[in-house]
Parts: C-alpha cells; structure tokens; sequence
C-alpha cells in the first residue's frame, strides 16, 4: 500500500468506527445556525476540538487516545446558513441538496418509515428550528461523556444564540431530549457488538486504501481480484479528491479545498421492532429445518451469537465445527473466519440466501452470475466482469454508529430502541440510494424479483413480503418461503450530511470558500 | 420482409405522416399526441383488445434532430490539419442540416402471427381507436374496412429488426395462461408450505380443478393488464384471490 492520508485534515470518525475502538456511549447533537458571521466564529472556536484520523500514541510529541470525541457534520441548509457561497452550493450532487426527507421515495421511507412519523427534532417547521449541522460525540465512559457534552453546550451558550442546539430527539420513556444517545449493548456485565435483534453487528467494515487498520484485515473487506487475493477499495471510495474504484475523482463540491479529504455521511434513526422479529422468528421457525436459530441466521447471513458467516457453517454440526476453531484462533485467524470468504461455492445461496443482509448489502464476487445446470441452480460466471467484484466495489459504504435504547421489554414494537446509522460514502447516489432501493428494497440483481431484503426492507402490511431460501440443487429438500414478512425497522430520522475536511471547516469558518 | 420475423413473432414499424391541418386551435399532430398521451389515463389501452399484441407503442415525430454539422470523413480531416481550401468553400462542402418534410406517427407493434392477420385484428377489434388515430395521418381517408387498413398500412411499414425481449414467440393467451399458472403456484407453494403429504394431495387437486392449466380460455391473466385495480375487474381473477385468501387465513 502505498497512499498515505492526511490523517491530520480527515475527521476521525471515517477512518474509526468509535465503538471498536473503546468508545461505547455516544451523543448525536443537532444545531441550528442563527447568525452566518456569529455562527462561523463558534465555528472557529469549535474546529481545534474536532477529533482527526491521527494516530493515537501515548509518546511524546504524538497525540494520545482521547477520553472523548467530537466530529461534525453539515448538511445543505447548514452551508447556507454558514454564507457558503451560491456557486459551491450549486455545485453539490442533487441527493445531498434535496436531503433525505426529498428523497424518501427513492429509498423507501413510506409508511411508518415516512417523515411523519419521525422524531420531533426532524419535523419541526418553525423558524430556527431547522437542522444544520450533526455533532458526534463518542466517550470511553459515561462520565468523559457528560464532560464532553458540558463543554460544547457551554460553547454553544457562547455563541450569543448564534448555534442552537435542537430539542427534540424520542427519548427512551416518549420524554425529548436535546441529544440521540447511543451505546453499546451489555451482556453479562461486558460491552458487546450486538444490536437489538440479538445480531453480532460491525464486522464487514470496508477496508480502502490509507486506512490504518492492519493490513490482515483486508481478507474479506477490500476488494477480490482476479488471482482470489484481496487489495484495499481505493480511496476515492470514501474521500473526496481521491481516486475512485473508476479511477476517477468523485463528483466533489467546489472547489477542491472544500471538498478534497471529506466525505458524506448518511445519518438514519432506525428503529427496531423487536415484537415484530421475535414473532416472525418463533412462528416461521418453528417448522424451519434447523430452528429458529439457524432462520436468524439466514436473515443476516451470520449466526448471531458469534457472527459466523453461514458460507462456512451452513447448519447447526458445521456451527460447532466453527466454533470449536474459532476458539482456538489466534485473533488475525478469528478476524479471517469472520471476513476472508467469498460465495463461490454457495452460488444458488442454498447456505446465505440472496436475501440475507450481509449478502445484499455486500455481495462481494456473487453478482457474477448465471443459471446453473438444474432448475434455481446458480453459476459463478468467472470473468464476467473486469475483476470479480467490480459491482459490488462501487456500492460499499463505511458503516458507524451505535445502538441506542433499551429492549429488555420486548412484548410490543413501542419504546424506543434501534440504531444509529451513520454510513459514509463519496456518492450518496451510486453508494448509499442505491443499495438500499436496488439491493435492500428489490432483489432484481439477486434473481429474487421483487423479494426485499428481510431486516431492513419496507415491507408493507397491505402487501407482506415473502422471501425463498433456496435448497440445495443437488438435493432433495424443498426451497423454504418465509412469509408475512412485517416491517421490522423503521426510520425515524435522518438526512444526509457532509464531513468537510479539517481545511474545509477553517475557510467555511473564515468565510473563505472561494469557488472562483 | 424476413428481418421483421423472428419465429412465431413479427415487429412490425409504421411511420404514416401526419397531414398540416388543424383541429380547434391545435396542429393535427398535436391533438393525436394528446389523444394517445390520454390512453394513459385509461384503465386499459385499446390495443389490450387487439389480439396476440405482445407490446405496442405509439409516438408522434416531429423532427429529425441535429446535433451538429455532420463531418467530411478522412478529407474533411486532412484539410482541417492542411487547409488548402478557405474555411468558408469548406463549410459550404458540408451536408447541410436536414429536416423531415412532415410530422409522422410513429407504430410500431411486436405481436404472435402473420402480418395480415394481425392488421385485420387491429380493425375488427379495435376500429374505433384506428379510426381515431390514423384520421390525421395523409391516405387514410381511403381506408374503408380491415381489407384496405391492411393494405394501407403495409405502404406505411419500415422493415424492423428490433424485437421486445420480454416475450417469447409463443400466442399471446398461452404466454398468459403460463404466467398466471407460475404465480398462482407460487401463492399454492407459500400457502401449503409444511402440510401433510395427504393434505397437500388434496389442496393439489384443488388447486389444479381451479387453475385449469389446459384451458387456455380461463381463469387467467387478462390482456393489457396495468395493475390490481385492472385486474379486479376481471370475475376470474377475483374469484381466484378470494380462494386464497381463503386458504390462507386458514389455520
């Protein structure tokens, strides 16, 4: 790997996913700018406490792991309450000016996912009540967190009423709060990566091109060539100014010191209905070969206790098999079983169904495919496209958040539990929009039709959806319907975002952004 | 023509120019643009009435379009490196900007059979549309019956190469029995999934006696269908949703 990042110009949040990195709470804030010139001086004062990629180090002269983060985020109405000028706000993609409540149609946010239903925060149409920018805020404890929060409510008290910070955010007993919190769900006393369906969550992280991670978690999570070995997704995946899977620069806003080093973020409130999951699971698992559990597990493609890929333990023998490894592994051997596999073998999607979410969501070299030999039976088409996974390359997105809310009360889909989703991409359009209407909400490019994807597709209570586990070709068991689908997430807010670069907050703050 | 015949199917293209008159206050190709944009409103197209049409598509051209003067070739390129000729005599050497003499309406139609059995449907089955669409159009008014829309329709045709490949070449009402048989099959499979071998034996009868798969006739997918709202209309299709409703809502 030869690119090297200005980490120091890059927020840290795109290249950390606080919450493997020992920052289990969270604080989302939203802000509304009041006064472009007040406004952009907090900004000024804000800027030096925004956490960048830098590498942590307790060594002199490097920065130390801090007890707590600060990102931001701003979003189209935000630059324009900043004074960015017309031409550099022209200049961004339609997605990002429209936001996600002028887009819903596109992914999907109807029904009890549309804006009505959304949280206060997102609704509201008075005067100096808008959106404009998202602040993130991840802690290693619950206390560095309060201090945190303190100190950027008192910046925010500072600005003369020139940044507000919104109410208005559904906390867990219906009470609105001026924050989303998030937090990393605890089981038996420890923090864990599970979400609120019980699924081992954050594994499949794309790995690009500058990322510091260590290289062995490239297996899996970059991109296959044609030899079956893996390199890092190039950069311009997920920064702007940087050279993209198309050996392009992305589409980037005007001009290139705004844009070059940030990136867009996607930020949704999904809510889980956990009633609703728990019902389908007990009523179509009760006749499904292998279980409740193992029907979980087709859902996401993983087992949810452990995160075990069904590719390489299909059924409950092969699980123990799985685990008695996993639990002799090394942790590069354990990151490997987790991420290093591909569907080669798996074609027709008789282990992980085509609509399991780790396979729409990243279908790695699967999308090259052909009918196979018998009836439903898939091919890998070796060669199709320029590298196996050439289509999938281009729709990856980095994923971060954290779940919020408590669902030890599981009787009904009311409370307030779910997740906070944060994806990160260079194009909300190719990358983004469109896993979710092509891959989550249709299955055309699976060979499912119409059938959505089970977690997070917009099924209809009008008309349910039904997916198909397909069965071996070669064997004598029956495909499996899973039927009645109901919708099991629902949004209940977001919009899309831009992470500027660190150069890009100090011009907006100065009022330099020059397009000219 | 062989390049409009692909097996069983044939593409047919007509491009029938539209005569300069007007109607009220708008071009005669104006008011049929609006009349074939008003089908769009309807709950059925009156080509669903027409047999064996796969699919169809009416259009209105006005114009060629120009994108920029067309080049000279390889000496249009040697002059631009040599110029021997003033800019000026070179100009003038190019093909000049073309247009079409008239308006045209545009049919084209990918359908089951022979061309003439095809175009004498057209009229028995949907005269009135003809009627109402082709009056604008130059030579028409010495149609009279299907015999002379035929004939006046092949002076009309284009060869055509282009074939809709959503569709095999097989007659239209098998290619919708055989859909309507896939989909009802696919409700029977969700419905009676984990019965009984027994149970399933006797819902398999039932369901064969009331999805008759050799009668081509019904119950089936109607023509031109656009949606459930269409399909609603349909006693068949109706009798067959309540039967699996029916099922299942059944314990």
């Amino acid at each position: 790997m030869t690119k090297v990042l200005d980490l120091w110009d890059i927020q840290g949040n795109v290249v950390r996913p606080y919450g493997r990195f020992g920052f289990p709470v969270a604080r989302y804030l939203l802000l509304n700018v009041r006064d472009g010139r007040l406004g952009r001086q907090w900004l000024a004062g804000v800027i030096p406490r925004i956490t960048t990629s830098a590498t942590w180090d307790d060594a002199q002269g490097c920065i130390p792991k801090p007890v707590a983060t600060l990102n931001m985020a701003i979003n189209h109405a935000g630059f324009v309450a900043l004074d960015v000028p017309n031409a550099s706000l022209n200049s961004f993609p339609h997605e990002f000016t429209m936001g996600m409540r002028r887009r819903r149609d596109i992914i999907g946010d109807d029904g009890p996912s549309g804006p009505d239903y959304w949280d206060p925060v997102w609704r509201s149409t008075e005067a100096g009540k808008a959106v404009h920018i998202l602040l993130t805020l991840n802690a290693q404890s619950p206390k560095a967190m309060a201090e945190q929060y303190d100190a950027i409510v008192q910046t925010l008290a500072d600005s003369q009423g020139a940044v507000a910070l919104l109410d208005g955010h559904l906390g867990q007993d219906g009470q609105l709060l001026p924050y989303q919190e998030g937090h990393l769900l605890w089981e038996h006393g420890l923090p864990t990566a599970k979400e609120h369906f019980g699924y081992t969550d954050g594994i499949g992280d794309p790995y690009f091109e500058g990322i510091a991670d260590p290289r062995y978690r490239v297996e899996g999570r970059g991109k296959q060539m044609d030899d079956g070995t893996w390199e890092p997704l190039a950069t311009g995946e997920f920064l702007l100014g940087h050279i993209d899977e198309a050996h392009e620069y992305p589409p980037a806003p005007e001009p290139v010191l705004f844009s070059r080093n940030g990136t867009y973020m996607v930020y949704r409130k999904l809510h889980q209905n956990v009633a609703s999951f728990d019902t389908l699971l007990q009523r179509e698992g009760e006749h499904y070969p292998g279980g409740p559990e193992l029907l979980a597990a087709k859902f996401v493609g993983r087992w949810r206790d452990n995160g075990a890929p069904l590719v390489n333990a299909p059924d409950a023998k092969a699980k123990q098999a799985w685990d008695a490894q996993y639990a002799q592994a090394s942790p590069e051997q354990r990151d490997a079983m987790l991420s290093d596999f591909v569907y080669d073998e798996d074609m027709s999607g008789a282990r992980c169904p085509m609509s399991a979410h780790i396979r729409r969501l990243n279908p790695r070299a699967s999308l090259e495919i052909k009918a196979g030999v018998c009836p439903g039976e898939f091919a890998s088409d070796k060669g199709a496209f320029d590298t196996p996974g050439a289509l999938a390359n281009r729709r990856r997105v980095l994923r971060r958040g954290l779940p919020y809310g408590n669902s030890t009360e599981r009787s009904s889909d009311a409370g307030n539990h779910g997740v906070i989703m944060m994806m990160l991409n260079a194009d909300i359009g190719r990358q983004y929009e469109f896993i979710q209407q092509q891959w989550v909400n249709y299955g055309n490019d699976f060979r499912e039709g119409n059938d959505k994807e089970v977690l997070l597709g917009n099924h209809h209570a009008f008309d349910p959806t039904c997916v198909v586990h397909a069965a071996d070709p070669t064997g004598d068991a029956p495909p499996r319907f899973v039927r009645n689908i109901p919708r099991l997430v629902e949004t209940r807010g977001g919009d899309y975002f831009f992470v500027p670069s660190l150069t890009a907050l100090r011009l907006v703050a100065r009022g330099l952004i020059d397009p000219t | 023509m062989s390049s409009n015949i692909s097996g069983k199917a044939y593409a047919l293209t007509m491009l029938c120019p539209i005569k300069p008159g007007v109607e009220g206050s708008a071009a005669f190709g104006d008011v049929l643009r609006d009349k074939l944009e008003a089908w769009n409103e309807l709950r059925q197209s009156p080509m669903a009435r027409v047999p064996n049409t796969y699919l169809c598509r009416y259009y209105i051209l006005d114009d060629v379009y120009t994108q920029s003067l067309p080049g000279g070739g390889i000496w249009d390129t040697v002059s631009d490196i040599w110029p021997v000729l003033s800019k000026k005599s070179r100009l003038e050497a190019l093909p000049c900007e073309e247009h079409l003499q008239s308006r045209y309406l545009v049919f084209t139609s990918n359908f089951h059979g022979d061309l003439d059995t095809y175009l004498q449907g057209m009229w028995l089955h949907a005269e009135h549309a003809v009627h109402n669409v082709w009056q604008y159009c130059y030579g028409f008014d010495k149609v009279t019956d299907a015999d002379s829309f035929a004939a006046y329709a092949k002076l009309c045709q284009l060869d055509a190469t282009l074939f809709f490949v959503g569709s095999n070449d097989d007659p239209l009402d098998e290619q919708l029995k055989a859909l309507y048989i896939k989909q009802e099959f696919s409700r029977f499979a969700q419905t009676t999934q984990d019965l009984p071998a027994a149970q399933l034996r006797q819902a398999y009868r039932e369901f064969m006696l009331r999805v008759k798969p050799r009668d081509i006739t019904g119950p089936s997918w109607p023509a031109g269908a656009k949606n459930e709202l269409t399909l609603q209309l349909i006693p068949a299709w109706t009798a067959a949703q309540k039967i699996v409703q029916q099922e299942s809502t059944q314990p």
